[in-house]
């Protein structure tokens, strides 16, 4: 079976998630034949790239036997049968420890799935264990913790972005082919950018928070990363739906993220946000060029495309920065003054600004998000779609720490955190050093369809998709 | 910041343990707080409400 399968797809660990969930439904793949082929990718890769913090092999190879029984039976559990998930270690899952990688939360055992991966799981979907991150999703590539810091496929040498940097070394390098990041200040589209897939921050309030360990309430969101777009639109398909228990849930229809894929770019209006890049943060002249590609090849498949203007990106920056700081003070406070040496350096630094802010701070940059909303909400009123940069630079070395605090803020993804619309991030082609660049796609509330579709006009015409690592 | 500032804005937050064992990291802590605000425009309308205002109601 698996040479055929082979011969067709290429290699079972670069296979996508909608050809493998349709193999395995037409009963040409098996899903332990799936799975083990990314365990042995697993096995062989992981000890140089660190994506896992917790690999969860043996029960996940025996709920593959299950799946196969059960397509062998006909019987489906859903449009994700068999297909193997890596899961952000700040994501429940129950009867595995949710550390974020952290020594403050070693050991601490999830007793119940996170919304988001019981959906994934009444879905078909089998979790392989939990994926490094920044220290509760706010640190950075860290040396000082329990567990190593995830590295990046396309260069080992250098970090892979995050904070969900697990999640984006093992989609890009073929660990698994689909897993569930954060997002709060652009840690879904950062990893994607930085490893070269497609990372997606939904509308807020679109894929329930329950079980997801907060960084800030006002900004958290839980993303789809994968290889494709189509498999990105499949997996929130799989997440996405009002939680009545979550405050910041939204009672939306959902459900038909595909339906527009096909649909090109003709007739798209399409704003080109380029003050972000050449003004505001300059970007590196390949991102730049990068950008310009883009926007070309979409103009040569009949989108209109215009300048915009927003509101600065310094400005996002620090809105987000104040409402995060704020918010994670109130969350780590009694931690951070009775165990501050739990912390890694990073983590510790980037927690404790929010005890030197102040409530009036906290309500002004609040007052301010209404009016950034605002700005993102005219701007979507003139157009279908705002393009702009992701990050402004190539993934540097990991070993350069002050190289990895002068870029890591070089980025154009908090405004999104900030208003709350949907966001997704996505390779744009390689740089001189053969790292990924990025582009970044942004759309109006709930309108993730419409992300797609563009999204996809983009990988069609550049053959995004067909891009890996050569690692392995 | 002024480091006496700094050092009992630290201790009113209950950091005295921070301080002593990290202080490099406090004051880098308190170093970005007080630049940060001074990037956000003052909001145009003062009687502008904050995002998200108060709902009655459960609010689900």
């Amino acid at each position: 079976m698996n040479a055929g399968i082979e011969a067709r797809h290429g290699h079972l660990h670069y296979m996508t998630v909608t050809d493998a969930a349709h193999a395995i439904a037409a009963k040409e793949l098996s899903p332990v034949e799936l799975m083990q082929a990314h365990l042995a990718r697993i096995e062989k890769l992981d000890p140089r790239l660190n994506a896992f913090i917790r690999l969860d092999g043996e029960a996940a190879l025996a709920v593959a036997k299950v799946a196969e029984a059960e397509a062998t039976a006909g019987r489906l559990r859903g449009p994700l049968h068999g297909i193997p998930v890596g899961i952000k270690d700040i994501i429940d899952v129950a009867g595995l420890p949710t550390t974020c990688h952290s020594k403050v939360l070693e050991g601490n055992m999830a007793t119940a799935d996170a919304v988001c991966v019981s959906k994934l799981r009444a879905a078909g979907a089998i979790v392989v264990g939990k994926l490094s991150t920044h220290e509760f999703a706010i640190g950075g590539p860290s040396f000082d913790l329990p567990w190593p810091p995830a590295r990046n496929p396309w260069n080992p040498d250098h970090h892979p972005g995050g904070s969900s940097s697990g999640s984006g070394s093992g989609v890009a390098a073929g660990l698994f082919p689909m897993a569930l990041g954060t997002d709060t200040g652009g840690s879904v589209r950062n990893p994607a950018s930085c490893c070269g897939i497609v990372g997606l921050k939904p509308t807020y309030g679109l894929v329930s928070r329950r079980g997801v360990f907060p960084l800030s309430f006002t900004l958290d969101h839980i993303g789809p990363m994968t290889r494709t777009v189509a498999d990105n639109a499949l997996m929130l398909e799989a997440i996405a739906g009002h939680d009545p228990l979550d405050p910041g849930s939204a009672a939306v229809p959902t459900g038909r993220y595909r339906a527009a894929l096909g649909r090109g770019a003709k007739g798209l209006r399409i704003g080109f946000v380029r003050h972000f890049h050449e003004v505001d943060m300059p970007a590196e002249p390949e991102v730049t060029a990068a950008l310009e590609h883009v926007m070309r090849a979409l103009q040569m498949l009949g989108a209109d495309v215009r300048d915009i203007k927003l509101p600065s990106l310094v400005e996002f920056a620090a809105v987000n920065r104040v409402i995060l700081q704020s918010e994670a003070w109130a969350i780590h406070g009694e931690w951070l003054r009775t165990r501050p040496g739990d912390y890694g350096k990073l983590a510790r630094r980037r927690l404790m600004p929010g005890a030197f802010l102040g409530a009036g701070d906290y309500v002004t940059a609040n007052k301010r998000r209404a009016e950034m909303i605002a700005a993102v909400n005219a701007a979507l009123g003139e157009v279908d779609v705002l393009l702009c940069a992701s990050s402004m630079d190539p993934a540097c070395r990991i070993d350069r720490p002050a190289e990895v605090e002068r870029t890591y803020p070089r980025q154009a993804r908090t405004p999104f955190n900030v208003t709350g619309h949907p966001a997704l991030a996505m390779m744009a082609g390689l740089s001189s050093g053969g790292l990924p660049l990025s582009v970044q796609f942004v759309a109006r509330n709930f309108d993730e369809a419409m992300l797609f579709r563009v999204a996809r006009a983009w990988e069609h015409a550049s053959g995004m998709d067909k891009k890996h690592p050569t690692i392995g | 910041m002024d480091k006496e500032l700094m050092k009992a804005m630290a201790h009113r937050a209950g950091l005295d343990k921070a301080l002593a064992e990290f202080p490099d990291d406090v004051a880098a802590a308190a170093a970005q707080a007080a630049s940060v605000m001074a990037k956000i425009r003052t909001p145009s309308d003062p009687r502008a409400e904050p995002w998200p205002a108060m709902r009655a109601g459960d609010g689900l």
